[in-house]
């Protein structure tokens, strides 16, 4: 796939994540391209749900760089506002809004952090509820939902904001078996639309029909990063060589 | 503070009754609690029916309201039948002390006993069921294994009605029991400095509910050691 | 012992006026002690010290002394002091009224900011996180995300503290006013018929109790239309 070899939309240099004592990522690197469609897998533990929880700030880095689209993720808060607008985020629990309709749900954040008008939100929400084939569903509460309908939900309320970068961490492991494939269909479709992707998963399926990027992550540090090819058929690592045989 | 000197030792007596007082409605608290509970829990529906009269009714009168019932009504019952068997008899009541546990327990009682309900069911029906099939009669049960568990469960909430007991004791002044809020309405009306002495009150009634709040925490800590380990 | 009938009858009329005053001090303090609650909150939620302390310290002394006492200070206490008998807020210390209005608010106040923080601590983190990664500021997540959730969560909560407010009002008999209870016991007083009277005074604050919570109970279907059953 194509890097454009400008300077990476996402850099990471040298992080590292404390949880008292706990070191959850040591010394992470990784440059990403925009477009590029990485996915990161590794046991429970090895800190990648944390790694791209620091792209958005939800979690603290504690030493290195973050640099999202030129941006410089530090403590100020009108750095964080403007990354987090660039970077959508898409959550294991989906987190939808349980006060607000579908349509309320996408109307939000467009309303209140893009300053958008109600009729302009709107019209954005539908588009995207369309685009996750469930227009439909946009007076219903995320109550009144099936667990892959509210997952799409939560992937078009985070596109509703216009970002140039989808995090998803873990979006399928809440679901029941028969729901995977709705969403991550929608996943496929969002990948071939050239979205920069970022996605924490165990589906190895999809990480291999889609990804330009595997990296394994395990005990905090990165072990190896490879196309999908390389990745699948030469694991360098005695570790990676394990994992993937536990989970193929 | 100084406008309250010697008045310390009638006020340390008079917190000496309110803690007497607090200890007696407690215990009568706990007791309403209990059989509240089990009434309301249990399959006779007479039982039921008398526990949620009970409940509503109490939850739903002002505290001040059934002191008054308990010590007014009682006295005029007690001296009406006084009087019929010797008719020099002027007036008899239950001493106010007595009166003011009663009614504060009956009004607290009620919460709690929807306390103790709560926290009966959430004992686990698979510990009881253990119990059982082990061969322990209902009796044993309901001592060894239900008993313990709820009152775990129950502490939280308990630690709250147990603060009402202590706060409610204030107004058993009302009905002339010489404790600390009647201690303190004498000695404001001698030394002229309410808001002093009014504050005074205040302040041990802070130390009383903190170390009540103190203890229920570190019977917490003692109830929930057996699940500190767990990961 | 007799149950005199015509007793409570010629009583109600007195003890139907005495609602009209246990209600007003009910809903002025209801009102003031919600604002108070929300403020106390605000500030008890803030990093700076010097905000969540002093909040902190305020409901712990009210919710840790009894109504009657925090009542006592001011009925009889604040007018001690000259300076309170020369301020503004005299004309309303002066009176029972405004005391035991006054007293009622900064008690409830107290016990609704703790609900308050009780609700907003129970919503769900993942939905703060949901709410950062939009890119939404600080107030506009406890604007639209933290507060509606935290109402609903501490609506039977709160009901259970109207109704606490509610029985706190017969206190106003202890400093003359003439509340339900206040006009009870100077009817007991002449009549020497206490049952009669108090019993017919606890059938009025139950009936104000069951409309309260049915009031409360039809908010709460409402307002959990949207929650798993």
């Amino acid at each position: 796939m194509d890097d454009t070899r400008q300077r990476p939309i996402i850099l990471l240099e040298n992080v590292c994540k404390f949880f008292g004592d706990f070191q959850a990522v040591k010394n992470v690197s990784l440059a990403i391209y925009q477009g590029q469609k990485v996915v990161i897998c590794g046991p429970s533990g090895s800190g990648k749900s944390t790694l791209i929880r620091c792209v958005n700030r939800l979690e603290k880095h504690d030493s290195g760089h973050i640099i999202v689209d030129g941006i410089d993720l530090d403590d100020s808060t009108r750095n964080i506002n403007e990354v987090r607008k660039k970077v959508g985020m898409v959550f294991q629990q989906f987190n939808l809004f349980p006060h607000l309709t579908v349509i309320q749900n996408l109307m939000l954040a467009p309303r209140l952090a893009r300053k958008s008008s109600k009729v302009e939100a709107r019209e954005i929400a539908m588009q995207y509820l369309e685009r996750v084939h469930i227009p439909e569903q946009a007076n219903k509460w995320p109550i009144q939902l099936s667990g892959g309908q509210q997952q799409r939900v939560a992937i078009a309320r985070a596109l509703c904001m216009k970002p140039q970068i989808m995090l998803f961490d873990e979006p399928t492991s809440a679901l029941d078996p028969e729901m995977i494939n709705e969403v991550l269909d929608v996943m496929v479709e969002l990948a071939k639309e050239g979205m920069t992707m970022i996605v924490v998963s165990h589906e190895m399926g999809f990480a291999r029909s889609v990804a330009d990027l595997i990296v394994f992550m395990d005990f905090g540090e990165i072990v190896e990063s490879n196309p999908p090819e390389e990745f699948f058929q030469n694991p360098r690592s005695e570790r990676t060589k394990l994992f993937l045989n536990q989970i193929l | 503070m100084s406008a309250l000197s010697g008045w310390w030792g009638v006020l340390f007596w008079g917190t000496v009754v309110t803690l007497k007082v607090f200890g007696v409605a407690l215990l009568l608290t706990v007791a309403f609690g209990l059989l509240g509970a089990t009434a309301k829990l249990s399959k006779n529906r007479i039982a039921v029916a008398l526990a949620n009269f009970y409940t509503v009714v109490f939850r739903g009168t002002p505290e001040l309201l059934v002191l008054l019932i308990v010590y007014y009504g009682s006295a005029v019952t007690l001296t009406s039948i006084a009087q019929s068997i010797n008719p020099a008899v002027k007036f008899l009541d239950i001493p106010p002390f007595w009166a003011g546990a009663l009614g504060i327990s009956l009004v607290v009682g009620s919460y709690v006993t929807e306390t103790f309900r709560g926290a009966f069911l959430g004992v686990d029906p698979g510990h009881v069921e253990a119990a059982r099939a082990l061969g322990l009669s209902n009796l044993q049960t309901f001592i060894h294994i239900r008993i313990p568990q709820m009152w775990r469960l129950a502490l939280p909430a308990f630690g709250n009605n147990m603060f009402s007991v202590v706060k409610d004791t204030a107004l058993v002044s009302l009905l002339g029991l010489e404790e600390v809020v009647f201690a303190a309405d004498v000695a404001r009306s001698v030394t002229l400095k309410p808001f002093a002495t009014y504050s005074v009150v205040a302040m041990i009634y802070l130390a009383i509910t903190t170390v009540l709040t103190l203890s229920v925490m570190a019977l917490e800590k003692y109830a929930n050691r057996h699940l500190e380990g767990a990961r | 012992m007799t149950f005199d009938l015509y007793l409570i009858i010629g009583s109600l009329p007195k003890m139907f006026e005495g609602i009209g005053l246990t209600l007003q001090l009910l809903f002025l303090s209801a009102f003031i002690g919600l604002i108070l609650a929300v403020i106390l909150l605000l500030m008890r939620l803030s990093l700076r010290w010097y905000l969540s302390i002093p909040a902190f310290l305020y409901t712990y002394v009210f919710r840790g002394t009894p109504m009657l006492i925090q009542i006592f200070v001011i009925y009889y206490g604040l007018p001690q002091f000259k300076s309170i008998q020369q301020s503004v807020l005299w004309p309303i210390l002066r009176e029972p009224f405004g005391c035991m209005v006054i007293a009622l608010s900064l008690n409830t106040g107290a016990y609704v900011a703790e609900i308050l923080r009780g609700g907003v601590l129970g919503v769900d983190k993942g939905l703060h996180e949901a709410g950062k990664a939009l890119a939404l500021t600080t107030s506009q997540r406890f604007i639209y995300i933290t507060a509606p959730i935290a109402v609903r969560i501490t609506l039977p909560a709160y009901s259970n503290d109207v109704i606490s407010l509610l029985k706190a009002t017969a206190l106003a008999s202890t400093v003359t006013l003439m509340d339900v209870t206040g006009v009870a016991r100077t009817i007991v007083a002449k009549t020497f018929a206490p049952y009669e009277i108090f019993i017919s005074a606890a059938i009025i604050y139950l009936v104000l109790t069951w409309l309260i919570q049915t009031g409360f109970g039809l908010f709460e279907k409402r307002m959990s239309r949207y929650v798993k059953q």
